[in-house]
């Protein structure tokens, strides 16, 4: 217990050292605890920075084994009014692709850190996701929020995530890489949303990432999620309107828990105008989390994209096992490997990647 | 609270869970594409083997990763990398993050930014392909080892572009009126088929109009340009705006004064600019759109 003890301040010593911020969202457990978003997050779409429930599922359910003492005090409050979070996520990579010769890195994949100042309770607050590492220093969010996120409707205004199907922890899975919409991709606008028992609604009106640098076009983007203890349904599109082509998107997204295993799925049909004639694409995604023990998950996910329905034979598809042990509070070590498949002629659409990665957070 | 949730009552759910992953879609065959999952033209072939000349990079690298992206009117900083243009808009010409920087320097890789960029060393913006090594491999160092390579070699054009037989002529203006460019882009391109005779550069001048929305040609706007060589590249010419354009209409135009025909090294010319109704020698036309 005391070696285990050491770890963990070590941890969290080098996480304060590093002020690194919190985890990208795990939809997974909102699915298997029958929980919406913001049950565990100050941002009622999920993600970022916990609430105190949050830390506490982080501290008590999430983790194999709990600690006392020094982490039992912590909740992520500095004031009462001032909360900050982080995450740090460092990476082992080993990719390889036909014909080419195999890579391997550590990387820092992710600093971020998280600030949410209470100006009135429960009324007016302001949001703040800054990622620190790599690259450099880079705003994610920072948004002022009014009204309440966890029953009846709330304005924000500023830099957000977009509302759209589930907000996977990797960013690069085909139905966030179709859609354009992820962690990596916040935008400029007001959100109007409404929280009321099993509901979750959005509309937001934004800039458009296709629109980032410029001062004309926009994107309209909306959600309404329906969520109950054992399953949830979820709706989303978003248009974007912009002088370099329209984009016009719809989705359906659904969890279920059947005994230990949650499930996730989601299909994404798109159309873009920014390609010559413009091309319609589609994604979907099945994942399956098989919780073994406390602690102890087990990824497995199936993911499907066709870059060009008018297009035959030229689909790709993308299989991951990640097993995922999160032996202590804020911490959580995750071993995986992907295969990518597709047309015979492209190498890298034939990548495999096996990964290791540290990940804490607090 | 230790209860173990993985117990052989849970087989099933799980048997069903790895089943429904094993029967998801399959991936396409490829049967009638390119490398890069686009519909195969007449006579297509396979990519030749990557080598340090400009065909097998453009038909390994640029083409199947680089141009996912970098393609379009939205191409980021402008650069095309489809065949087309990728090298009139890299060789000799001023990267648009660094503009002291040459996106490839004939005969010095290091100074170039295509390296830096692939390298991951750029002062300015991520290391590319972008999402590398997170979400995709970056290039491996043997690969980037032929760029390196091509350039070290004078970053010299692809053999099958040479085309010594033909007349003198324009292949391609970049941007032109067949797709709108989004933001002002660094620089206007127009590429010809043989090297043109530098000597006679300093005879040709234009500038820019940017023109009222509307069928007749009506100018609001004139901006002076300068025109120059891409360093190492002897078959295009770049058209610098003095200043950046905006959302708009635009034009170039050969100056009254200036000589309207260009002349390769083997002494062949060929005029350029169609006259309009107002008499001004239009050399392009493009329209500038949004940033992406």
């Amino acid at each position: 217990m005391i070696q285990r003890l050491t770890l963990a301040a070590l941890v969290l010593a080098a996480l304060a050292v590093l002020r690194a911020a919190p985890a990208s969202a795990e939809p997974y457990l909102a699915v298997t605890t029958g929980y919406k978003c913001n049950v565990c997050h100050v941002n009622p779409t999920g993600g970022g920075l916990r609430n105190d429930f949050g830390i506490t599922y982080a501290k008590v359910l999430l983790p194999a084994e709990t600690v006392d003492n020094a982490l039992d005090s912590w909740t992520g409050k500095i004031t009462d009014r001032l909360r900050v979070g982080g995450d740090l996520r460092a990476d082992w990579t080993r990719t390889t692709a036909p014909n080419s010769p195999s890579q391997q890195a550590f990387s820092l994949d992710q600093v971020r850190v998280y600030a949410d100042l209470t100006l009135i309770p429960d009324r007016l607050g302001i949001y703040v996701d800054e990622q620190i590492a790599p690259d450099g220093s880079q705003n994610e969010e920072a948004y002022v929020r009014y009204g309440s996120t966890t029953d009846g409707f709330y304005v924000k205004g500023g830099q957000f995530y977009l509302p759209y199907g589930w907000r996977l922890q990797d960013q690069t899975a085909f139905v966030r890489e179709v859609t354009g919409i992820s962690m990596a991709t916040p935008d400029k606008g007001i959100e109007l949303g409404y929280e009321h028992a099993a509901w979750s609604a959005q509309f937001d009106v934004t800039n458009g990432i296709a629109n980032a640098s410029s001062g004309s076009g926009y994107q309209v983007t909306t959600q309404v999620v329906y969520t109950k203890q054992i399953w949830r349904l979820g709706i989303a599109g978003s248009s974007t309107k912009s002088d370099a082509g329209d984009r016009h998107m719809g989705g359906l997204f659904a969890g279920l828990k059947t005994g230990p295993i949650a499930w996730l799925a989601e299909g994404d049909i798109v159309h873009d105008d920014s390609f010559p004639g413009g091309r319609t694409l589609a994604a979907a995604l099945l994942e399956g989390d098989i919780r073994i023990r406390q602690g102890h998950n087990l990824k497995l996910t199936a993911e499907y994209s066709d870059p060009d329905r008018s297009v035959q034979n030229d689909q790709q598809t993308r299989y991951s096992i990640v097993y995922e042990y999160t032996p202590l509070p804020f911490l959580q070590v995750r071993a995986g490997y992907r295969h990518y498949f597709g047309i015979p002629q492209n190498d890298q659409q034939h990548q495999q990647l096996v990964l290791f990665e540290l990940h804490g957070f607090f | 609270m230790q209860a173990r949730l993985f117990t052989l009552a849970t087989l099933p759910y799980t048997a069903i869970a790895l089943c429904s992953l094993l029967i998801a879609a399959c991936a396409g065959n490829g049967e009638g594409l390119d490398a890069n999952g686009r519909p195969l033209t007449p006579g297509g072939a396979a990519p030749p083997p990557l080598s340090a000349d400009f065909e097998s990079l453009q038909a390994n690298i640029f083409t199947p990763i680089c141009s996912v992206c970098h393609v379009g009117g939205s191409a980021p900083e402008g650069l095309r990398l489809d065949a087309d243009n990728a090298y009139n808009l890299l060789v000799g010409v001023p990267s648009t993050e660094v503009p002291s920087v040459l996106r490839v320097k004939p005969g010095d890789p290091d100074n170039s930014y295509i390296i830096q960029k692939l390298e991951g060393h750029a002062a300015v913006g991520k290391q590319m392909p972008f999402g590398c090594p997170t979400s995709q491999p970056c290039l491996p160092t043997t690969t980037i080892a032929f760029v390196r390579q091509w350039i070290t070699n004078g970053a010299p054009a692809a053999a099958a572009s040479a085309d010594v037989t033909a007349h003198l002529a324009i292949k391609a203006i970049v941007p032109d009126s067949a797709e709108p460019v989004a933001g002002s882009p660094p620089q206007i391109m127009v590429a010809f088929n043989r090297d043109l005779d530098v000597s006679q550069l300093a005879t040709h001048t234009v500038h820019i109009e940017k023109l009222a929305p509307g069928a007749a040609p009506v100018v609001t706007e004139k901006l002076s340009a300068r025109i120059s060589m891409p360093e190492g590249n002897l078959r295009a010419l770049l058209i610098w705006p003095s200043r950046p354009l905006s959302v708009g209409h635009y034009r170039v135009v050969i100056d009254a004064e200036s000589s309207a025909s260009f002349s390769d090294t083997a002494g062949q010319s060929v005029s350029v600019g169609a006259p309009d109704e107002l008499g001004a020698s239009v050399l392009s036309t493009f329209d500038v759109e949004v940033v992406p």
